[in-house]
């Protein structure tokens, strides 16, 4: 089967500002793909070109294999979308919101909708105006996926949701990957694409910095670990070992920067009288860092 | 949430029935002012007449350039007191304001608040969106008329105000002419640049200078030849509420709106549109 996404050498440039250079990945079908990056890294630009609200200045998007400006229609017909910025119809109530989005889409099961509002507990009877950015993002959840698209191109879908919430998006999202339907999701946090994702793609500064299996890329992250001792110790016992990229000794404390498996460390430590051990989420900016890293090596 | 359960037809099923229900209120509101404001008037009438002998002193102590502008108006007749009251100066106020303000909302309005990414992600094509908001905004302005012209027919008569029907409907609808054409540049500029200030700025810019070419035109030699790009010159030059319809102005001012929509379509098809 085709690739449902293929971005061939995409760059969108608009005047001195930053759009995207020069990307080619693909999204391949029933995978869950995140796309993750900094704010005004590139993301949204992707995602507004692929959909065809703005056109590439060189190289083409192809999604299910039709090509991006040319099939716009039926591209959309089979897609579900979350916008980055939410701009609904702030007259409507979240109801007549969905029952509009619903007629132009066609084919959209009303008991679906019940369904997915109950799930989000999303307030469908109060007008959008009236509503939290929390409670508008249900709603907007609610547009994407009730027709039950064949890809779901969601920016920054978890923004201002309960985490509660944020739960019951991560299970639908799970059903979607179960139902062999395609999930592409913009984020700009580690944890959530971690969770959720096949696949990621890192943007930074408008290129592509690494297409990665999710499981090879946590490998490969540099985390930040530190060892309280009984007493101290010197920090050349670990500072030749396998994956330690620097270490720093402070009072009974070593604070050791690391990529990759941590079994070395941890079984040198073992030699030592060990009070806590403390190992730090890497940040989008320590996977940026390691990527570079590689880059350079 | 009975709403969400049944979909039935309803307002909601086309961008067209969304954008004019999006503006019922508004036209509500609109369409009683309009009403009152030529009800008004129309009362006005039978003092008028009976003192019109002194009122056409009046027009004729004004400078030529507001007479031009009032050309047809007599104070004697029903159809020339329209003239002077209605159709010199309030109708098309009125109808560009409405028009221009329709036009500028239908895509730029749209594109500036941000919803039309979500809009243009359903199945539909740019062009079919465009259309439907075109068709909204003209038939939004229609119903004004309509309104403006059932008013006097219906209710004139209380005041003994009788113009000749096919004549006052020929003004009623140059007037629905001249306000869907502005309507159509404000969509236009608004769907080539995206910025509404603009699409309501550059037409109302537009009517002013034409406006007051045309109110000039007459009277100023070196501006007599310019009346011609005006589109009121198109719209009263041959007073229809006196003559009837030109079919000749009445197509100058459908081809305004025609080449706007046809520039609207090409530039909007073609453009990046804003985040």
């Amino acid at each position: 089967m085709a690739d449902v996404i293929l971005a061939e050498h995409l760059t969108k440039s608009y005047g001195k500002q930053r759009g995207v250079i020069d990307l080619s990945f693909a999204v391949k079908p029933g995978e869950v793909f995140g796309y993750l990056g900094p704010n005004g890294a590139g993301k949204t630009t992707t995602i507004r070109t692929a959909l065809d609200f703005i056109r590439p200045t060189s190289g083409r998007v192809a999604v299910f294999g039709l090509d991006s400006q040319r099939d716009s229609v039926e591209i959309h017909r089979r897609i579900g979308y979350l916008p980055g910025e939410l701009a609904l119809y702030e007259r409507l109530t979240g109801a007549e919101f969905l029952q509009h989005f619903a007629a132009l889409r066609r084919g959209v099961e009303p008991a679906y909708v019940h369904e997915l509002a109950e799930r989000f507990d999303a307030d469908l009877s109060a007008r959008i105006r009236s509503l939290s950015h929390g409670n508008k993002q249900k709603v907007a959840l609610v547009q994407a996926f009730m027709h039950r698209p064949e890809l779901l191109v969601l920016d920054e879908p978890t923004t201002g949701l309960d985490p509660i919430v944020q739960q019951e998006f991560h299970r639908l999202v799970e059903e979607v990957r179960t139902e062999g339907r395609t999930v592409f999701l913009s984020s700009h946090v580690m944890p959530e694409v971690e969770h959720l994702c096949d696949r990621v793609a890192i943007i930074r500064e408008g290129r592509l910095v690494a297409v990665e299996d999710v499981g090879d890329m946590k490998a490969k992250a540099v985390r930040t670990l530190d060892i309280h001792f009984a007493k101290p110790v010197a920090a050349d016992a670990f500072a030749g070992l396998p994956g330690v990229r620097e270490v720093a000794a402070q009072g009974d404390v070593l604070h050791l920067t690391v990529a990759g498996p941590l079994d070395a460390i941890v079984k040198a430590a073992a030699g030592y009288e060990v009070v806590d051990l403390d190992s730090h989420e890497p940040s989008l900016e320590d996977i940026f860092l390691a990527f570079y890293g590689k880059e350079e090596a | 949430m009975a709403a969400v359960s049944t979909f039935r037809a309803s307002m909601l099923s086309t961008v067209f029935s969304k954008t004019v229900r999006d503006q019922r209120k508004a036209l509500g509101w609109w369409a009683l002012g309009l009403a009152g404001t030529v009800l008004m008037y129309s009362a006005f009438w039978p003092t008028i007449r009976d003192n019109a002998s002194q009122f056409n002193k009046y027009i004729d102590k004004m400078p030529e350039a507001f007479r031009n502008l009032l050309a047809g108006a007599n104070y004697g007749t029903p159809a020339g007191y329209l003239q002077s009251e209605l159709f010199s100066f309030l109708a098309p106020i009125l109808f560009l304001v409405y028009a221009i303000g329709a036009g500028s909302r239908a895509i730029a309005g749209e594109e500036e608040a941000g919803s039309l990414d979500l809009l243009l992600s359903a199945p539909v094509p740019r062009r079919r969106v465009l259309l439907d908001k075109f068709w909204a905004m003209v038939a939004a302005t229609f119903g004004l008329t309509v309104v403006m012209w059932a008013t006097v027919v219906a209710l004139g008569p209380l005041f003994e105000l009788r113009p000749s029907i096919a004549n006052f409907t020929a003004a009623c609808f140059s007037a629905f002419l001249l306000g869907a054409a502005f309507g159509s540049v404000a969509l236009a500029v608004g769907c080539a640049t995206g910025s509404k200030g603009l699409a309501v700025g550059a037409p109302s810019g537009i009517a002013l200078v034409t406006f007051i070419v045309n109110m000039l035109g007459p009277s100023v030699s070196w501006l007599k030849p310019w009346r011609l790009l005006s589109p009121f010159y198109y719209y009263a030059g041959h007073e229809p509420v006196l003559h009837g319809l030109e079919p000749l102005h009445a197509i100058v001012l459908f081809a305004i709106s025609a080449a706007a929509l046809a520039a609207a379509l090409v530039t909007f098809e073609r453009r990046d549109l804003a985040a």
